[in-house]
């Protein structure tokens, strides 16, 4: 049985979209499903494991506790739309250089969430990074390369936007 | 892990959202942020019949201190704006200490102070600490709008006094004192999880003398739990001393186990913590203004 649809208009990477979803569908399921940006992922869907984040209006946010309907005139950023974005960009670098992903599931939440926390605080601890990620689970790595890119991607962008 | 199919509605004002609600009778339910709401219903331990998204309700949006200094907090504020100071302070930093705690960030970002005391977890947090402060609740109702303490408001698991066709618009916080300080611990294994012990206590104190204490405690019953042996123990003490021989007072307020898992080594271990909790929580430095 399907329930209602609901027409929405919502940005999704700088790009408008108008489509009829299902009152129920999650914006997880409606990025991956409708707009093929298979880059979030879904692992717990219900909001502790950190895989299905994007940024919602500049913020980070669950996007498998997110119905799409709710998501009408939003803006919502995926991995994908963080090509290109200076502090993903090192982040990506440094995930590569410290090994922070094995099977890379969890990955695409790691970048998001990072991009989030070092837009909010530049210059983390390594004890405020490790808490501030504490919603993002992954079941390789154990977190120490995470960390260590999370910590590096800080610096290194720290040290190209600082002038002089 | 997909959610029941339901109707859904958008209420531009609470106004609107009452209406929903009575038109759409019993099955109805409010969808602020969504964070406990959505996992339930991909979860399927919900399974209401229309969803009445209350997040274009302008009306529930802002927050603002009050002439007596009261501070007032629209029911769909979230968590982050309060972390992040972006409401009056009323309570020398405490609500914005706890926030912080809240979850995780993208929680943060969309839970609701209404929807976590609509929710009644009895580990949450502001069910704890807006029950501390004293805060009172504004209801609408079809038939109007009342004040509840908020103490008044939690009578079991999950479950409050609200009727099916009310909501939260507000809640109003009464500014601390000068003479206030308060101290506050929540212990999970990992960060971010609900707590499994979680503490506030709030002193009035007069050279160096407590005159008066509000000490909670919170993942120990349905509700959160007021430790009245241990604020009666505390007044008339030296702050410095507030936690010295407290332990018994802390374990005559804690709650007596019983049902299925009493005398259990989990059980033993949950009253041990609590015990624990509270005596750090009086250990601790208490915030001076």
């Amino acid at each position: 049985m399907s329930g209602q649809d609901v027409t929405i208009t919502l940005t999704v990477n700088d790009e408008e979209v108008t489509l009829p979803v299902e009152a129920r569908t999650s914006l997880a399921d409606l990025l991956r499903d409708h707009l093929g940006l298979t880059g979030t992922r879904l692992g717990c869907e219900h909001g502790v494991c950190g895989a299905c984040t994007v940024l919602m209006d500049g913020v980070a946010a669950r996007s498998c506790i997110q119905l799409a309907a709710t998501c009408d005139g939003r803006h919502i950023t995926t991995v994908e739309g963080l090509e290109g974005d200076p502090i993903a960009d090192r982040l990506r670098d440094e995930f590569r250089n410290h090994h922070g992903l094995q099977c890379g599931f969890c990955t695409a939440g790691m970048i998001v969430s990072s991009t989030d926390l070092l837009r909010r605080k530049p210059a983390p601890s390594e004890t405020a990074c490790r808490t501030e990620l504490a919603g993002n689970l992954c079941r390789c790595t154990g977190y120490v390369g995470i960390v260590r890119a999370v910590m590096a991607a800080a610096e290194a962008h720290r040290s190209a936007t600082t002038p002089g | 892990m997909k959610p029941p199919a339901f109707r859904y509605v958008r209420a531009a004002s609470s106004d609107e959202a009452v209406d929903h609600l009575v038109r759409a009778g019993a099955d109805a339910a409010l969808l602020a942020g969504g964070q406990s709401l959505m996992p339930m219903l991909n979860l399927r331990l919900s399974a209401p019949d229309m969803l009445v998204d209350i997040n274009a309700a302008e009306d529930l949006q802002s927050a603002e201190l009050l002439d007596d200094g009261t501070l007032r907090v629209g029911a769909g504020v979230v968590h982050s704006a309060v972390e992040d100071g972006l409401i009056p302070d009323a309570t020398n930093g405490l609500l914005a200490h706890v926030a912080a705690g809240i979850g995780y960030r993208a929680i943060r970002n969309r839970g609701t102070v209404g929807g976590s005391l609509a929710h009644a977890d009895p580990s949450g947090e502001w069910p704890l600490i807006m029950s501390a402060v004293g805060a009172a609740v504004t209801i609408k109702s079809p038939t109007g709008s009342r004040r509840l303490p908020v103490r008044e408001l939690f009578v079991g698991y999950y479950t409050t006094v609200l009727a099916e066709n009310e909501l939260i618009v507000d809640v109003r916080v009464p500014p601390m004192r000068p003479t206030n300080r308060w101290s506050y611990r929540k212990f999970a294994r990992k960060v971010g999880e609900f707590a499994q012990s979680i503490c506030v206590a709030i002193l009035d104190v007069h050279e160096g003398e407590i005159t008066g204490a509000d000490v909670w405690l919170g993942a120990a019953a349905d509700v959160p739990l007021r430790l009245t042996t241990v604020e009666a123990a505390l007044v008339g003490r030296p702050v410095e001393s507030a936690s010295d021989d407290i332990r018994d007072a802390v374990i005559e307020d804690l709650p007596e186990s019983s049902g299925v898992g009493a005398g259990s080594a989990e059980e033993r271990y949950l009253q041990h913590l609590r015990a624990v909790t509270v005596c750090r929580t009086l250990d601790q430095e208490l915030s001076r203004r």
